[in-house]
């Protein structure tokens, strides 16, 4: 009875909005696991099956989850992780060690972080700790010692695995693949990559030792699929404290998925990645303009946050030159456009608005050198401009050779929308010849 | 033999007892349940049955040949009495050179089970001197098999029965107490397998028998004729190589509730290594007489031995050193020390100094000092001196510029007083040519060995023997797998591990058999290209940009083109289509992500809209996958 006084209790609209952001950050920074997995429930069945075997009946194993960015296999390993960790049987026998490409940058700290990981610290002896060498041994010879009846089993998970295969001779994976495939202590070797060609970076005798199993995480999504995660990401649990709250919340975002203009933005969305990190990124954008004033999501909401991730950053920048900064790239254009593509240097540039300055302008003075030069440089700085490959630093600066990393439709789109733009300037841009 | 003659010898009297339990009209023998034998002049008579054990007229009158009697008949009108026997084998009949696989000193009385086929089964029964007793060392000590009846064993009696179990070493040394613990499981173990071969028995008795070799007990049928047995050493290898259980496979079995799926994967399971290594027997016996030569001569030799990986290489050579320490431990060869290091489980060339210092002497020293030490071991003479055997696996990664870890490791058994032997494996043939500089090269010698990649037919009889009996997979389906893997690799790993993922396919559809579907999902799981599935979940954007690409590189002519090129082709392609036309910033996403996962190839990032690119898959995949959308 109390419970369900509390359902039907009315909460300040503050709190509920309040409610409404905690829950749905959490989603979408990805705090919280799915309930269930969605999508993925053969590769989620295969690999709790094969992690189970390791850490029930200490059979070695080595996998592969392959996936482009954000398909979601860190979510189905630890989903995985979550689903064999309610087992008490495999909680108090897996031992875990979590790597990182990204952090573990060589075999000598990845080698440290599983000691560190395995608590095996104290036992490597008073002396803090051994030399690489001395460690790997160390390491090898423990695990040697195992077998499949009496040793804990121990997963290795490598994230970001390809970056592992960089490493010199490849002496991690070739000992933990060689491990897994012989009579030692049991492992278990997840790697997770976005990289479909990650067999081909394994060395031979690292790939022979690999067991070839592979999970290809690959979205088949449809829009309609899509759009119904999308109502499932926002809408709020049956337990919100305020039912009443909740219903025209959740009402709210169905009329949203329905609405025409959000639909398309969302089919926009859809067309450019299928994954749901991006469109995490878009949701927090209009959650974040929820408020008590606004305690719904519009679809004027996601038109504004979608044109706030769709921008284009180059373009962007563009507005924030200065007139003069501004006519040295259209010169650049227009050197690009005469020589093809030719890299130039600050003197062709300078000469090129000094036609300009010659032939149309009437709002425009020629500038002293320094100051075109300065002009130049901050472009530079801005790395609207990078110098061209083989250009050594012993040039002058004003004859070194430089290119443009603009797109002309980033500067014409740049053109449209720069506040007080002198008219002739713009002439000038769009003009076909210099 | 003149012992043989001078000798009195007794007459004995055979004759029936009872009336003929069966007569089979085709043969026309009658067989008999029992046998009494009578020696003359002496009152009392033994009786052999069948079942018993008994020992047989031979050259030898002090160790006659043992048998087990399976039937007792009469041929034709009463006229031959016969005996279909089991021969056993004594320890004095085994070659010792086979003897010493053993891995302890057999007990002089014990026998072991008889599988060759070469010997007449049939004996005339008036050969048969009298029953004997033999005590299954299996079924007291279950684990080893090791006789500890010492007491009863004087007596001259009795016998000891145990399997011919020859390249069991490990288990073996094994210590008391642990096997202690084993027991109960064990002998459970035994009686289910045992039920399990009745029921399979009655099924397919006539199949089995030519290919059963597990049950040695049951085994029926071979021939030996009493009058001129010799066991030759090829009868023995014959056994030598018929494939054990794994260990791993073992433990599974005493579970009561395990059914033939459970255990098919587990045996599979390369880690799994069985006590015998099929297909490698040729390579087995070169390298063990090439080191048993240099330990009996004392002198030192090096060796090479390449081949891709999965063909056996470090398996073969770390079996013929444990038959060699098993051996020495019994006295057969000079004992010797083995020292094993690979080139991959170590950090740095020189720590292979330190390394084989340690192993040999458990003194830690830093490579330099190390490798002094071992010079110094290796070029003086000392008393007592023992050989040294060194394994050096993925011996390639051992080089270095000035290749001195090489040259040293080649050059130390050709010292005189190194007593060294250097086992090399690489797997490049001619890594000796191609790397090593002449005098590495020419110090390593010419003792060469390659093992080939396994043919078809040589995966197909791994994977049977690791399975042994279990009738896991429909022979189509296995033959698919070995020579799919035959075609790639030839490599034994891939084959267990493309089976083990099969059985789990069938375990998961329940289907009795592994048959060609799950064979073909467990192939197509491991081998096919995911790029034109990976192609084909893309998003709308990214195909769009892969047909943008193809389309500039036809314009071009060129395989690469710049980002900045692609998206012009891009941006129309939007527009006919209908979509709205991609930016800048978008562009470079969706490039970057097909970059992530290497459909496409770009240079690094920094370059912006310069970066070039490439396609990292065929045209034709490409095209092909988005057309079937």
């Amino acid at each position: 009875m109390s419970k369900r006084k509390a359902k039907d209790a009315h909460l300040p609209i503050g709190e509920c909005i309040s409610q409404v952001h905690q829950i749905l950050r959490k989603r979408f920074c990805h705090q919280q696991l799915p309930v269930k997995p969605e999508g993925v429930e053969a590769q989620h069945k295969h690999l709790a099956e094969l992690l189970k075997r390791t850490a029930v009946h200490g059979e070695s194993n080595s996998v592969l989850i392959v996936g482009p960015r954000g398909a979601g296999k860190t979510m189905l390993l630890k989903s995985v992780l979550r689903e064999l960790s309610q087992e008490t049987e495999v909680q108090k026998n897996l031992l875990q060690v979590h790597l990182n490409g990204l952090l573990q940058t060589d075999d000598r700290i990845a080698l440290k972080e599983i000691t560190r990981q395995l608590q095996l610290e104290n036992v490597v002896g008073d002396k803090v700790f051994g030399s690489f060498a001395e460690n790997l041994t160390f390491l090898l010879d423990a695990l040697k010692k195992g077998d499949r009846s009496s040793s804990r089993p121990v997963l290795f998970v490598l994230d970001e695995f390809d970056l592992f295969a960089q490493h010199k001779n490849q002496t991690l994976l070739y000992n933990l693949f060689d491990v897994s495939q012989s009579a030692q202590a049991p492992v278990a070797v997840v790697g997770l990559t976005c990289r479909l060609d990650v067999l081909e970076l394994l060395e031979k005798r690292v790939k022979s030792r690999f067991s070839h199993r592979q999970m290809h995480l690959l979205s088949k999504l449809t829009f309609p699929q899509y759009l119904e995660r999308i109502r499932d990401q926002l809408s709020l649990p049956d337990d919100f404290p305020d039912g009443k709250f909740a219903q025209e919340w959740n009402a709210g975002v169905t009329t949203l998925c329905e609405d025409k203009s959000a639909e398309e933005v969302l089919q926009r969305y859809f067309n450019s990645s299928t994954d749901f990190r991006s469109l995490h990124t878009l949701l927090m954008l209009c959650l974040s303009r929820v408020s008590v004033a606004r305690p719904s999501i519009t679809p004027a909401d996601l038109l504004d946050a979608s044109r706030f991730c769709l921008a284009d950053a180059n373009a962007n920048m563009l507005h924030g030159l200065s007139i003069l900064e501004l006519c040295l790239i259209i010169a650049m254009k227009h050197l690009n456009d005469v020589y093809e593509g030719e890299p130039f240097n600050l003197q062709m540039v300078h000469n090129e608005f000094k036609k300009f300055l010659q032939r149309k302008s009437n709002s425009m003075y020629n500038f002293e050198q320094p100051v075109i030069m300065k002009a130049f440089e901050h472009l530079q700085q801005l790395e609207l401009i990078q110098p061209a490959d083989g250009a050594s630093d012993k040039t002058q600066r004003e004859f070194q050779l430089m290119r443009l990393m603009l797109d002309h439709s980033q500067i014409m789109e740049a053109m449209q929308k720069y506040p007080q733009c002198p008219t002739d300037v713009k002439q000038w841009a769009t003009s076909a010849f210099a | 033999r003149m012992k043989y003659f001078t000798r009195l010898r007794v007459k004995r009297i055979y004759e029936w007892r009872g009336a003929p339990i069966g007569f089979n009209r085709k043969l026309k023998t009658s067989e008999y349940g029992s046998l009494s034998i009578r020696v003359e002049g002496f009152p009392q008579t033994t009786v052999i049955r069948a079942g018993q054990h008994i020992l047989i007229e031979g050259d030898d009158d002090d160790n006659p040949y043992v048998a087990r009697v399976l039937r007792l008949f009469a041929d034709g009108r009463g006229a031959q009495k016969k005996a279909v026997v089991q021969w056993f084998v004594r320890v004095s009949e085994v070659p010792p050179s086979k003897l010493k696989l053993l891995g302890r000193s057999p007990h002089p009385q014990e026998v072991f089970f008889y599988e060759g086929r070469s010997c007449e089964d049939e004996v005339n029964a008036e050969s048969v001197l009298r029953p004997v007793q033999v005590t299954n060392a299996a079924q007291l000590h279950s684990k080893t098999h090791m006789l500890t009846l010492t007491k009863r064993l004087n007596e001259k009696n009795y016998l000891l029965f145990s399997q011919m179990n020859l390249l069991d070493g490990q288990l073996s040394s094994d210590e008391d107490e642990e096997e202690e613990e084993f027991v109960p499981s064990r002998k459970e173990l035994q009686s289910s397998d045992e039920e399990e071969e009745e029921d399979e028995e009655l099924a397919a008795k006539k199949s089995r028998r030519s290919s059963s070799s597990h049950t040695k007990q049951k085994t029926r049928t071979p021939k030996k004729t009493p009058r001129k047995v010799s066991v030759s050493p090829v009868l023995v290898q014959l056994e030598l190589h018929v494939p054990k259980f794994p260990a791993a496979g073992q433990a599974t079995r005493s579970d009561p509730s395990c059914s033939s799926f459970l255990s098919a994967p587990l045996r599979l399971h390369v880690s799994a290594v069985p006590e015998s290594l099929p297909c490698r027997e040729q390579e087995f016996q070169d390298i063990y007489s090439f080191v048993e030569s240099k330990v009996l001569d004392g002198t030192g030799g090096c060796m090479y031995v390449s081949g891709v990986p999965g063909t056996g290489k470090t398996a073969t050579v770390q079996e013929v050193m444990r038959c060699l320490q098993l051996a020495a431990e019994q006295d057969e060869i000079p004992p010797f020390v083995y020292v094993q290091i690979n080139g991959m489980k170590m950090t740095d060339p020189h720590q292979a100094y330190a390394q084989i210092l340690q192993k040999l002497t458990g003194q830690k020293a830093t490579a330099d000092h190390a490798a002094a030490l071992l010079e110094k071991r290796f070029s003086n003479p000392a008393p007592r001196k023992e050989t040294t055997v060194l394994l050096v696996d993925e011996l390639d990664l051992l080089w270095t510029r000035k290749q001195n870890v090489m040259y040293n490791l080649f050059d130390w058994p050709t010292r005189r007083h190194a007593r060294l032997v250097v086992l090399a494996i690489a797997n490049t043939m001619d890594l000796p040519e191609r790397i090593l500089i002449n005098r590495v090269a020419s110090r390593l010698g010419l003792t060469r060995m390659s093992f080939q990649p396994y043919s078809f037919k040589q995966l197909q009889q791994i994977v049977t023997s690791r399975l042994n009996k279990l009738k896991a997979f429909e022979d189509d389906a296995l033959q698919l797998v070995s020579r799919k893997v035959a075609a790639l690799s030839g490599d034994a790993r891939r084959c267990l591990d493309i089976c083990r993922r099969a059985t789990e396919i069938c375990e998961r559809s329940a289907a009795g058999l592994v048959g060609m579907s799950h064979v073909m999902e467990a192939l197509d799981e491991m081998f096919s290209s995911p790029y034109v599935a990976a192609i084909r979940s893309t998003s709308t954007q990214e195909q769009l940009f892969l047909r943008a690409v193809i389309a500039e590189f036809r314009r071009l002519g060129l395989e690469e083109a710049t980002f900045q090129q692609v998206l012009v082709q891009h941006q129309a392609l939007c527009r006919v289509e209908g979509l709205q036309p991609v930016g800048v910033s978008e562009g470079l996403a969706v490039c970057r992500r097909l970059g992530a996962c290497r459909l496409l190839l770009l240079e690094p990032s920094r370059l912006g809209v310069l970066q070039r690119l490439w396609l990292n898959v065929s045209q034709d995949d490409v095209l092909f996958a988005l057309k079937a959308d």
